[in-house]
């Protein structure tokens, strides 16, 4: 472990943001966002999780997989794959826990999606911890903690003055590279805990899915869909074509979608399966807390990571955390 | 760009429809030719798998595959004009290319099916998929104990593959019983619902398997009468249809609780899918 001053901090990125693109936490008109930032100054240091999480660098909202081109009876297909290196500044635990989440489906399970495989082997990702667990998270309810390091190539820790610098790989090791820093002998600062939840066994989670619970939740559900899409580890998505302006031209996109929406499911001919909002709500904790680990093996790790982004955003207060009580209890 | 490190399952093979025709009232079949790597792609696919179809600049959407790859060097797909795809499919004729991505998912075990009497039960378009089944039988005719073929529509002008039924019903130890809910003039076969068909021909149980596509509901129905019927849930084998956008386990769309049916599926025994966590109804 290394020490790493708030001055030396300041200039490594600044070195960095000249030679790729550094996307760090930047207020963007008054919302805290993980966005490109032109150098260190932009950076916001605070202490809050930024509104949105990190999936959307290794994951976009609206992706570009393929153009077509149709000339005659001809028909182009080009991969449109994304190019260049990325790194990612003050990452919290839950964001790149998240991460290691999508990997899992996106890389560790066949096939390899080539999109999301080349952004996640291009993004450098320095982590952060967080002094303190925010009002809605419950991170060390779900195997993480605010100090958490998974995930993260380089991992920092606030000092008085500097940061504990930890490089975790190889990628981080090779960004680190010209750097020379003192070293940390010392005790890591240790971040307060919110009061764990009493969760259920993961295993129980199926028995619990005739519960007239579900019913009842929803019925304040908007299916406004905000909850996928602040979230870290939710990934469905749709794709689609799209004509492009010249004559001929289309992209083929995919985008962020959720399981909450009302024709997520809608087969052409009008069967509507799940067309209940407590069937749609209870998929996407199900999900969450079982479906997710089961088909993609992740054992004991589940997909959430206690961030609290869809407590925070949710506009009727559907809140996870109480469905976690709810069978915890 | 082409990547060394990855194939891009998402990139679809090329395709060149040689021949369109009427299957039934808003049903075409495209028969399909696969162009330069997707013939090696599609060198070997088995009864049931399906694979997603494009139609460039409208979208891609899965489609149960209509042959076996023995009967030659094409795919068929039946096609069901119901929404912006499809629509658009309808619209392309011999020489128009389209993108296919494939062969997915699991396929109806045919090498256990040997020597068992096979009961094959398909509703409209829901036959689609069955037809590789019965090619695979007519071809190894030998190999396969006696066929029941139940076959339903709404109407007559839904039926589809009237045109084989004549191939069908030529081979030896082969039956074809047709039925439809609501008939015309000339229908002079079964009226009423496949349910009804199956108890009137009655089929045994013994060293049979039963296999059946259709409306979730006919599956439920058809299902809930064979058990009523003797048959083990365990030898009754259906295929699920289910919304999907990438038919490699990743978008998310086609899970009935834990399983997913592009990768878990389509096809699934009865017993599997009862025993699903969330049903498929």
């Amino acid at each position: 472990m290394n020490i790493i001053t708030q001055p030396q901090l300041v200039s490594w990125l600044d070195s960095i943001a000249k030679e790729r693109p550094l996307i760090a936490p930047r207020n963007v008109a008054g919302v805290l966002l993980y966005r490109p930032v032109e150098n260190s100054s932009e950076i916001a240091w605070g202490p809050t999780r930024p509104l949105m999480s990190v999936k959307d660098v290794l994951f976009p909202p609206t992706e570009r997989l393929l153009t077509i081109e149709k000339v005659g009876l001809e028909v182009k297909l080009t991969d449109t794959f994304p190019e260049g290196n990325v790194v990612v500044f003050g990452v919290r635990p839950c964001d790149a826990r998240g991460m290691q989440v999508l990997d899992a489906l996106f890389i560790d399970t066949e096939p390899v999606d080539p999109y999301y495989a080349r952004r996640r082997g291009n993004t450098t990702l320095i982590g952060m911890a967080c002094r303190e667990m925010g009002p809605s998270c419950f991170c060390t309810s779900m195997g993480g903690a605010p100090d958490d390091t998974s995930g993260a190539d380089i991992f920092l820790t606030e000092l008085p003055g500097g940061f504990v610098l930890q490089v975790l790989t190889e990628k981080g090791e090779a960004l680190l590279s010209e750097l020379s820093l003192a070293g940390f002998y010392g005790e890591l600062p240790k971040p307060s805990y919110n009061r764990p939840l009493n969760l259920v066994e993961r295993d129980a989670w199926p028995t619990h899915f005739n519960d007239e619970y579900w019913e009842s939740m929803a019925e304040r559900c908007l299916s406004c869909r905000i909850c996928a899409y602040v979230c870290p580890t939710c990934r469905c998505f749709a794709v689609r074509d799209e004509a492009l302006l010249a004559p001929g031209q289309f992209e083929r996109i995919r985008c962020w979608d959720s399981c909450a929406g009302e024709n997520y499911r809608r087969i052409a001919g009008g069967h509507k399966p799940r067309a209940e909002k407590g069937e749609r709500l209870r998929n996407r904790f199900m999900c969450k807390f079982y479906y997710y680990s089961e088909q993609y093996g992740l054992d004991k790790t589940v997909a959430c990571t206690g961030c609290g982004r869809c407590v925070d955003a949710c506009p009727v207060s559907v809140d996870i955390t109480e469905v976690l009580a709810e069978f915890g209890r | 760009m082409n990547d060394t490190t990855y194939q891009n399952p998402m990139m679809p093979y090329l395709g060149k429809i040689t021949e369109v025709r009427d299957l039934a009232s808003e049903i075409k079949l495209f028969r399909v030719k696969m162009l330069n790597g997707g013939s090696q792609a599609f060198a070997d696919y088995k009864p049931g798998q399906f694979a997603f179809v494009s139609a460039f600049g409208y979208g891609e959407a899965p489609f149960g595959i209509a042959n076996v790859p023995q009967r030659g060097p094409y795919l068929d797909f039946a096609v069901n004009r119901l929404g912006n795809v499809t629509t658009a499919l309808h619209e392309l004729g011999d020489g128009d290319l389209i993108g296919v991505r494939g062969p997915m998912g699991n396929w109806f075990p045919m090498e256990e099916f040997r020597d068992k009497n096979l009961i094959v039960i398909g509703g409209g378009i829901g036959g689609a998929p069955l037809r590789p089944v019965i090619q695979h039988v007519l071809d190894h005719r030998a190999e396969y104990g006696h066929l029941t073929i139940l076959w339903a529509a709404r109407h007559p002008s839904l039926l589809v593959f009237t045109d084989e039924y004549d191939e069908w019903s030529a081979a030896p130890d082969i039956e074809l019983h047709l039925t439809v809910d609501n008939p015309d003039q000339q229908w002079d076969r079964n009226v009423g619902l496949i349910t009804q068909l199956l108890e009137k021909v009655a089929p045994s149980p013994l060293n049979a398997v039963t296999i059946t596509c259709g409306p979730p509901v006919m599956i439920h129905f058809v299902g809930k009468l064979l058990e009523k019927m003797s048959f083990d849930p365990a030898q009754n084998y259906v295929t699920l249809e289910a919304r999907m956008h990438c038919g490699l386990g990743k978008c998310g769309r086609c899970n009935l609780g834990e399983k997913l049916v592009c990768v878990d599926g389509p096809v699934f025994t009865m017993k599997e899918a009862g025993e699903l966590l969330e049903s498929f109804l």
